[in-house]
């Protein structure tokens, strides 16, 4: 089986997994409004990390948080990643894009290639193996995860070590903005009055390894799936195909009621989280608890799939399905039940959902301490 | 207002990309989303951008698209009672 | 086991090992190629270079296969590499915010903006509703391609996967290497 040994969150609400879980469990958020940032005409709300606390100036402000996300998630996982049975994968949209601004300056031009980017993370760990970049646009998280199990199941590799990254800048706010995405306040997912989507920083780690036997507290990664919604590169499909299709190749013959909550995309878009409730009917989910994390967060892109799922591990660690921040009144038209506060579970496992452009979906079993 | 139609019609074209049609292909009466050219909602935000840098339109709401983007004849009226430039 | 290959540079196209004929070179060939062996899909102009690219190798490595239905199917997985990611349309919405006295984001030029909608576009034309990905890697390495397509079949839907390299470095600079996979001979 494939387990989670170690992970960190690197985020405005935190440097470590406790510090992001405590800030989100007491609903705290960092997200605010930006007005005149780097030279954007329109004002925008976003959950940015001061970049100042970054001060490596050998690496740009993506690749030092990719960098303390998994020197923090290796303290205690016993991993060395100086060994050629060690892979890391990378999970981003964007990386270093903000280097093809012509006034950015003090980087060479290839570091905007993500694999360069990739290979800065490796080398300073000291890893000999060429990263992987897995770049599926929002659900890349996700996918690096699969990729992940995928290669530990087919041996060759003792550990994985996933992280997700993407980092704000004008080439990304300035596109969501001419794509009318972008919420004018603070996000509100599911609801009958959101706006748009808020865009965040972050960086997140995971580190898995196979076992043979797991022990009652250790974290499974159960099983994956990444479907296509074939309908449109931007816009999601109206009959929920991708996800719908996604949640039932990863819940297979699981009954529902083992699974202490989905937590969706939920990126309060009009369409995305309308998109999500059609599927989750569809897939026969909707009598199970769903939440979205993004009203803590915002979108964090390549990161948000980690993130999400680190968050969601230490929920039922902690008894508790989290509250979706924002979420007021329900606003899709096939019933869910969104948590708006914690609420407590004694279930140990979870579906973390995502979708995203290019038409693609993916979701991801997680179970403590296995399926029983 | 037959030249700004003629020139509205270039500038869809271009902007959206519609390499095998040229302005005598569009009807300015016909509807320019739905059944028509085969357009979609980017083409529709890319169209709002064309007003903006043509033109110097920018509208506060998007959904206000959809009235204006009825066909090129009534983009061209709004235009030319709307244009800063 | 490969049942059918296509490659496509900036001056060559290869077909199941026969090299397919052409006049221009570049964007101009694609273009060519488009009017020549596909011609019923003007979302082809909206592309970005990434996308007309793998677009083209797709359509040239499915007609190879021949019997096309455009039913949707879920056991046909789309699983790319390259190494520039998006940097072609990167660049182009760049060029269209970089000026403060001319900053016009494009919408349209916004979406191609990530790697994997080639893929998607894919996905689109011939209804794959199965798995689709897209992966960079520094350096063109056939052995983690290979290995990847393998992990790949360990989705029991999966049945056949469209495999292979897209990339591309500006409008005229591509190299595309796609392969059409199955998974009963692969065993």
């Amino acid at each position: 089986m494939i387990v989670c040994v170690a992970h960190n969150i690197t985020s405005p609400l935190g440097m470590t997994s406790a510090e992001n879980y405590s800030a989100v469990k007491a609903g705290l958020s960092k997200l605010r409004q930006y007005d005149g940032l780097w030279g954007l005409p329109e004002p925008f709300v976003a959950s940015l990390i001061e970049r100042e606390a970054f001060t490596d100036n050998r690496h740009t402000i993506v690749e030092q948080m990719a960098i303390h996300s998994v020197s923090k998630a290796l303290e205690n996982a016993g991993i060395d990643t100086t060994s050629e049975k060690v892979i890391f994968i990378i999970s981003t949209t964007k990386g270093n894009v903000f280097l093809l601004d012509k006034r950015e300056q003090g980087f060479p031009q290839e570091r905007v290639r993500l694999g360069m980017m990739a290979r800065q993370i490796t080398e300073y760990f000291g890893n000999p193996n060429e990263p992987i970049v897995v770049s599926n646009a929002c659900i890349s998280g996700v996918c690096a995860q699969i990729e992940a199990m995928r290669y530990l199941e087919g041996g060759g590799y003792d550990a994985a070590v996933v992280v997700g990254v993407d980092v704000q800048s004008a080439f990304i706010v300035s596109g969501f903005q001419s794509l009318k995405a972008l919420s004018p306040e603070q996000c509100k997912p599911f609801d009958a009055n959101r706006r748009g989507l808020n865009l965040g920083d972050a960086a997140a780690t995971v580190i898995y390894i196979r076992k043979d036997k797991v022990a009652e507290n250790e974290w499974v990664a159960c099983r994956g799936a990444i479907r296509n919604d074939a309908n449109h590169i931007s816009g999601p499909s109206r009959t929920g195909e991708g996800s719908y299709r996604a949640l039932k190749a990863t819940l297979g013959d699981i009954d529902p009621a083992t699974i202490a909550f989905i937590n969706a995309h939920g990126t309060a878009t009009p369409y995305n989280d309308e998109m999500e409730s059609v599927a989750i009917e569809r897939a026969g989910l909707s009598s199970i608890p769903v939440n979205s994390l993004k009203g803590y967060y915002g979108h964090t892109m390549g990161a948000a799939g980690v993130l999400e799922t680190v968050i969601s591990m230490q929920a039922i660690d902690d008894n508790n399905i989290l509250g979706t921040r924002g979420f007021d009144t329900l606003g899709v038209t096939h019933p869910l039940d969104i948590t708006s506060c914690n609420r407590t579970t004694a279930k140990r496992a979870f579906i973390k959902l995502l979708s995203g452009f290019g038409g693609c979906n993916a979701a991801l079993l997680m179970a403590k301490g296995g399926l029983q | 207002m037959d030249e700004l139609i003629y020139t509205l019609k270039k500038q869809i074209i271009e902007a959206l990309n519609l390499e095998d049609m040229t302005p005598e292909d569009i009807d300015e009466n016909a509807a320019l989303f739905g059944e028509g050219l085969g357009l979609d909602s980017i083409d529709a935000l890319e169209l709002i951008v064309m007003m903006e840098k043509n033109y110097g339109i920018k509208l506060k709401d998007p959904a206000q698209g959809k009235e204006i983007f009825k066909s090129v004849a009534v983009m061209a009226d709004f235009i030319s009672k709307n244009r800063t430039k | 086991m490969i049942t059918h290959s296509v490659i496509i540079t900036s001056d060559k196209v290869v077909v199941d090992g026969q090299t397919l004929p052409h006049k221009e070179q570049g964007s101009a060939m694609l273009t060519e190629l488009y009017r020549s062996h596909v011609g019923d899909y003007p979302k082809f102009f909206k592309m970005d270079t990434l996308c007309k690219v793998g677009f083209l190798a797709s359509e040239l490595l499915l007609n190879a296969e021949g019997d096309r239905n455009f039913e949707p199917r879920e056991d046909r997985a789309v699983i790319l590499f390259n190494r520039s990611s998006s940097l072609q349309a990167d660049t182009h919405y760049q060029s269209t915010i970089q000026e403060a006295d001319n900053f016009y984001p494009s919408p349209a030029a916004f979406v191609y903006t990530l790697p994997n909608i080639v893929t998607g576009e894919i996905a689109i034309r011939n209804k794959f509703m199965g798995e689709t990905s897209f992966m960079v890697i520094e350096d063109y390495d056939e052995q983690t391609i290979m290995q990847n397509l393998a992990n790949a079949f360990q989705d029991p839907v999966t049945e056949s996967v469209i495999s292979g390299w897209c990339d591309c470095m500006d409008e005229e600079h591509f190299e595309a290497k796609l392969f059409l996979n199955n998974k009963l001979s692969n065993r």
